[in-house]
């Protein structure tokens, strides 16, 4: 589904994406992990296209197509999805209408009838409920005054509605209590299926207790040292990062 | 004065106005009079603080003919609500109903004089307010009595037409009596066919206690000229509440001056203008505050694009003894394509000590984050784009509480930032 080969990307004349190899097949769930400033977040953002970054060197193929290549919406209508690590604020466009727009979009580019605003409705109340989302939520701005909390469990919703076949989650635990974390988590898992993958990129290994990878990788100076299952991720919990680096260093 | 010979613009008017006396209607020496402080302060130099950012050249070049008699426009806009009166030219067409809207209405052969074509001194457009008191040719008067309450609106569509480049000069007098409420809405249209010159003059005092809503909409042609001088006294404990877009013209200059004259008198002034293709939008506002416990609130949205250049100056006064007054402004602006320009200018002058007053202003682009969190979304970049410029606009959108106003303003910006957008991207 995603397949990722000696990609590098810079910001300016910073360095940060150095050689990363990644192939994701469908059904997966694979955990980045990695200290601050190995180029986890740049990961998500250059795979979501986000402007500011300057890919130099290897390619990301989606499905069979130049993902690079595409604008951030045509990826988004090929059913690839981010959920930010700073869910953007955005007063005055309304999350109904966020919701809506972006899904129609969706429908359309995989031959789907638009859905009309009844249909919207009975479509977003039953995952706004496993989100624990109120209705009054719908008017409100996008993301405009939300908790932390509210933003994650927001940037699943949207996920959930739309129905992405490639999940890219950026430090969706980071800033979330407990409660909060269990209800992202839950409504995550809800969304794992043989046909749709997901790659979180995440700090902490406590995330992963709640939505269980099949491959951990550790990203390091922009490059993946290291991959393994589940249990090297607990390995990073005690040990740090440090000792993956001097292995890496040494081999 | 200096005794600089007026310039060929002017004394074009001071011709026209010779030639037209006879035919203008009554109030000869007031006329005569105002007319004489044009030909004084003529055209704006270029060198004039109030016209920094706004050259006169063009229009100055130009030799309108005044309207003088009453004409029949064609292709009159549908009316927004149910009571309505359309002014051809500054006069009224087909007979002046006694009243309308929750309003009395008067004209020059039953309203004082002194009510109808005053001139108030002072500001930038101040001979254009002289010019338009000398050559008006169907001044309205429109007053309640103390106490009416009125939650109708009336409309007042005022169309600029003619048969050659044509100078209409409307001009409306509003007197609210102590207690009254009442809502008005001005109209600006024109026939499109030629370049046209409006002046338009609003001179507007409210009582104690009474209560004003104006909207304004301004959506003359792309080749209209449009200047226009808004003066509001606001006597004790009243309110005057202004809902201003402005969308059309090629020029337009707007100055709303509003006196806060009474203990506890208010203005809430709010507008949004679109400087799209290659016009040239101007907004003055300019409160002062006299009494102690005044209160004014302004808040102005703009966005320019293409060529399109727009220009704000909010003032706002605390005289001395207006004490425990509120003073805030708001000017936010959006430049939406390379090229495009806003010059705008808070200005707070406070010389009272207890006083609560703020000012803020921005200009920027839209949100570079905020963009690509919409197209990540999967809106197209015009969508995105659009959707941004809407909200922009909105929180100013959502206070015009007339409804059929707010769809039209809102299906109007919608309409042109789609195109604009998509040319754009």
């Amino acid at each position: 589904m995603l397949s990722i080969r000696d990609l590098h990307a810079r910001i300016g004349v910073r360095k940060i994406l150095q050689g990363v190899n990644l192939e994701v097949k469908p059904g997966e769930v694979h955990a980045i992990m990695g200290p601050n400033g190995s180029g986890k977040s740049t990961l998500a953002s250059v795979l979501a296209g986000r402007a500011g970054y300057e890919v130099t060197k290897g390619t990301a193929h989606y499905l069979g197509e130049d993902l690079l290549a595409l604008e951030p919406e045509e990826r988004a209508r090929r059913g690839v999805f981010l959920a930010f690590q700073y869910p953007v604020e955005i007063p005055g466009v309304n999350n109904a209408y966020l919701l809506k727009a972006a899904l129609n979009a969706v429908r359309r580019q995989r031959g789907l009838p638009e859905l009309d605003a009844f249909e919207f409705l009975a479509l977003i109340k039953d995952k706004m409920k496993l989100m624990q989302m109120d209705e009054s939520f719908l008017s409100r701005g996008v993301n405009e005054g939300f908790s932390g909390g509210e933003k994650k469990r927001n940037e699943i919703l949207q996920m959930s509605v739309l129905e992405p076949k490639l999940a890219l989650l950026d430090e969706t635990d980071s800033g979330l209590d407990i409660d909060a974390l269990r209800v992202v988590a839950t409504g995550v898992n809800s969304l794992r299926s043989p046909e749709r993958a997901i790659v979180m990129v995440t700090h902490y290994q406590r995330l992963l207790d709640y939505i269980e990878p099949d491959f951990v990788h550790v990203l390091s100076d922009g490059r993946i040292l290291r991959t393994g299952d589940k249990s090297l991720a607990l390995e990073l919990e005690k040990r740090g990062y440090d000792w993956v680096k001097q292995e890496a260093s040494a081999a | 004065m200096s005794a600089v010979a007026p310039s060929p613009a002017t004394v074009h008017y001071r011709d026209a106005f010779e030639r037209l006396q006879p035919v203008l209607g009554g109030g000869a020496t007031r006329r005569a009079a105002a007319m004489e402080r044009f030909a004084e302060l003529g055209f704006p130099g270029a060198r004039e603080e109030a016209w920094k950012y706004t050259s006169l050249r063009r229009l100055e070049s130009r030799r309108f003919v005044p309207a003088t008699a009453p004409t029949t426009p064609v292709d009159v806009p549908a009316a927004f609500v149910a009571q309505r009166l359309v002014l051809a030219n500054g006069s009224p067409v087909g007979s002046v109903p006694a009243a309308l809207g929750g309003f009395t209405l008067g004209t020059l052969r039953t309203a004082p004089e002194d009510q109808l074509l005053r001139v108030i001194g002072g500001g930038g457009t101040e001979r254009f307010a002289a010019l338009n008191a000398a050559l008006t040719i169907g001044p309205l008067l429109l007053s309640t009595t103390a106490g009416q309450q009125s939650d109708d609106v009336l409309q007042l569509t005022l169309m600029t037409t003619g048969a050659g480049p044509t100078l209409a000069s409307p001009r409306i007098a509003v007197r609210m009596a102590a207690g009254s409420r009442a809502r008005l809405l001005l109209d600006h249209v024109d026939d499109g066919v030629h370049e046209h010159f409006t002046n338009a003059v609003l001179d507007i005092e409210l009582g104690a206690g009474a209560h004003l809503t104006l909207y304004r909409l301004q959506r003359q042609g792309e080749r209209a000229f449009h200047i226009e001088r808004i003066e509001t006294r606001v006597a004790e404990h009243a309110t005057f509440v202004m809902r201003d877009s402005q969308l059309g013209a090629a020029l337009a200059r707007l100055d709303t001056n509003v006196s806060l004259d009474g203990r506890a008198a208010a203005t809430e002034i709010t507008g949004v203008f679109l400087a799209d293709g290659s016009r040239h939008l101007d907004s003055h506002v300019h409160v002062g505050h006299h009494a102690i416990e005044t209160m004014s609130y302004q808040d102005y949205r703009g966005i320019a694009a293409n060529k399109g250049r727009g220009v704000f100056n909010g003032k706002a006064i605390v005289h001395e003894g207006a004490q425990k007054s509120n003073a805030r402004q708001v000017n936010r602006n959006l430049l939406l394509t390379p090229g495009a320009e806003i010059d705008t200018k808070p200005d707070l002058e406070i010389y009272a000590d207890d006083v609560q007053c703020s000012h803020g202003t921005t200009t920027g682009q839209l949100d570079p984050n905020a963009l690509f969190y919409l197209r990540s979304r999967g809106l197209s970049e015009p969508e995105a784009r659009s959707a941004l410029t809407r909200a922009f606009a909105g929180a100013v959108l959502a206070r015009v509480d007339e409804p059929a106003l707010a769809r039209h303003v809102h299906d109007e910006l919608d309409r042109r930032l789609v195109r604009l957008l998509e040319v754009a991207a």
